[in-house]
């Protein structure tokens, strides 16, 4: 008994250090998120006041346009960046010159920080003498668009800007996902579409895509996971309040205003679960199939 | 066998060859097309991808783009010199952050590393009661993501004293739901036998860890390396949450700040932007095919 005790001592101090640093980092400050969101701080002293907080967000213009933006903004990113990607990876799969020089190109952005590159398109898309409009005015558009500075709905407004920006980043990682993707598609499918006389675009359409289907959902999930805790370009660009006009404002930048310059860290928590819920929500689709997998043999 | 005796099969048969070959000649010729074709589409996009380098670049050099930017853009200013390099590194201690950076991500990675063989090698290998509910604990916090504990994350810092220290930016980060997992996983492939032959010969837990799981997880272990230290150089929101100290500074923090206060200079900007993008390019190119696989092994970013 005491042996047994013994042996299994060891596991425990091996886990231990990962466990005390997540019961302090990751455990605590989740469940001290929801207790913040149903308190509210009067004079120093935290009083309880239930869902108020969250009835305030819902009928708050300024969250609602975040949680919308933020929803709009990733749905854009995922219905463009997918289907060039795929475009794309499929292209490069049969390209026998120089694969690997294209992989590390278009890959490039993604190695480089958010800031960084945010920064670098602030010019890229300035109305006068940016690179985009510099090139428009070259081959004669006018009147040029505003991009950054135009913050309605219009295909060439600041929402646009951020998507080609974000599409920019990912494009590379999405492709190489969908190589892998397509790597992983046994060979007999073509030969038996061959033998059928699928022309190459059938075969891609009715052999390629659909045998793809892990890869779309894989990064369908991560993309929108992603999409929702999106920060750091969009305040590079806008600031925490997503200028101009509140148009690149997402969640993540009404939980940074609310908490660090409002100084209302009860919102903001109620906020932050809002966002914990959704993502939630996403991650179970994934995580059944996880935990179908993993504890098949445990 | 010579077809020379079977009068009409020769011209039969050279007909049917030459048609053959013509039919894989052109073949050959759809195949080139094809090939040009692709090549050029993706050299576009590749163009495109990189020419906001290039841009970016070729102003960095330009002392005229403060003042007034050309109105065709140019890749290569008319007027190069390096004065908002020197301008940028006066005003920015571009050295000190980019030490900041590299200790923080240098400690984190080893640490983030470390912890998670070290745990994922006790949930593959080691049987202890309980282990299936402390692994199930380990993938829930999977699902948390790091902005939703943010705010009590900054208290809990400002309670311990580690506010405007560099340890704030690493200790938070040294154990991951996910490298745990991904270690767990790697090290389930190892043979049993291994493992238990070294237990025979009275080898430790610890040693067995040292010398013998963790030699094997090498290519795993550069994967995660990548992705964590990507992950963790190129963070702004935490820092920016934690340090107000600008001497602590990271790179990507020192660029945000600058970003606010000199943006008006295109030229020192770009300049600003250039010296903090390009040894990361430069190290990229160097290691960019750990990173590649990397990535496509574990199907993370960073």
């Amino acid at each position: 008994m005491i042996k047994q005790v013994r042996k299994s001592l060891v596991w425990y101090v091996f886990i231990a250090p990962t466990f005390i640093l997540f019961g302090l980092f990751v455990v605590y400050p989740t469940l001290e998120t929801f207790r913040l969101s149903l308190f509210r701080e009067v004079a120093t002293q935290q009083e309880l006041v239930g869902f108020a907080h969250y009835v305030r967000l819902l009928t708050n213009q300024v969250f609602i346009n975040a949680l919308l933006n933020t929803a709009f903004l990733g749905l854009a990113f995922l219905l463009l960046v997918i289907p060039i990607s795929l475009v794309l990876a499929s292209l490069l799969n049969n390209l026998r010159v120089a694969p690997n020089l294209f992989k590390v190109i278009y890959f490039l952005p993604q190695v480089t920080s958010t800031v960084a590159v945010a920064l670098v398109f602030s010019y890229v898309f300035q109305p006068n003498w940016g690179l985009v409009n510099g090139a428009l005015r070259f081959i004669g558009v006018n009147p040029l668009p505003l991009w950054l500075a135009e913050p309605r709905y219009v295909l060439t407004g600041s929402r646009s800007a951020v998507t080609i920006l974000a599409i920019w980043v990912a494009l590379g990682y999405y492709m190489l996902i969908f190589m892998a993707g397509l790597q992983s598609i046994p060979v007999d499918f073509y030969d038996a579409a061959v033998v059928d006389g699928a022309s190459p675009l059938q075969t891609w359409w009715y052999i390629t895509i659909p045998s793809l289907r892990p890869s779309f959902v894989f990064l369908f999930i991560t993309g929108i996971i992603d999409a929702m805790s999106r920060f750091s370009d969009l305040w590079t660009l806008g600031g925490p309040a997503g200028t101009p006009a509140r148009s690149l404002q997402t969640i993540v930048m009404f939980i940074y205003q609310t908490a660090f310059e409002g100084n209302d860290y009860n919102l903001a928590s109620a906020a932050s679960v809002i966002l914990f819920l959704i993502v939630l929500g996403v991650t179970l689709i994934n995580f059944r199939n996880l935990l179908k997998q993993e504890f098949a043999n445990l | 066998m010579s077809l020379d005796h079977i009068q009409p099969a020769p011209t039969e048969s050279a007909k049917r060859a030459s048609a053959l070959q013509r039919f894989l000649a052109s073949r050959r010729n759809n195949e080139r097309v094809e090939q040009v074709g692709i090549f050029a589409v993706l050299a576009i996009g590749a163009i495109l991808m990189i020419i906001p380098f290039i841009w970016m670049v070729g102003t960095s050099f330009s002392r005229s783009a403060n003042m007034a930017m050309p109105r065709i853009p140019r890749l290569w200013p008319a007027d190069p010199s390096l004065f908002n390099y020197q301008v940028a590194v006066t005003n920015l201690p571009i050295i000190r952050y980019y030490f900041n950076s590299f200790l923080v991500t240098t400690l984190t990675t080893v640490g983030y590393l470390f912890l998670s063989a070290l745990t994922g090698y006790a949930f593959a290998k080691g049987r202890f009661p309980g282990k299936t509910f402390f692994f199930l604990a380990l993938l829930t916090t999977l699902m948390i993501p790091f902005e939703i504990r943010m705010i009590p994350l900054y208290f809990l810092m400002r309670t311990l004293h580690l506010k405007d220290t560099l340890a704030a930016l690493i200790l938070p980060f040294l154990a991951g739901g996910f490298g745990t997992f991904l270690m767990r996983q790697y090290i389930s492939t190892i043979p049993d036998d291994l493992v238990d032959a070294a237990r025979v010969d009275g080898a430790s837990e610890f040693v067995i860890f040292c010398r013998i799981v963790l030699p094997l997880c090498g290519p795993v272990l550069a994967a995660l390396a990548v992705l964590t230290a990507l992950w963790r150089w190129n963070d702004v929101l935490w820092p920016l949450l934690v340090i107000s100290d600008r001497n602590l500074y990271t790179v990507t923090l020192g660029l945000a700040a600058a970003g606010r206060s000199q943006g008006i200079f295109t030229g020192v900007a770009l300049a600003n932007t250039s010296l903090a993008i390009l040894p990361i390019i430069v190290l990229y190119l160097f290691l960019q095919r750990y990173i590649i696989r990397g990535i496509t092994l574990t199907g993370l970013k960073g």
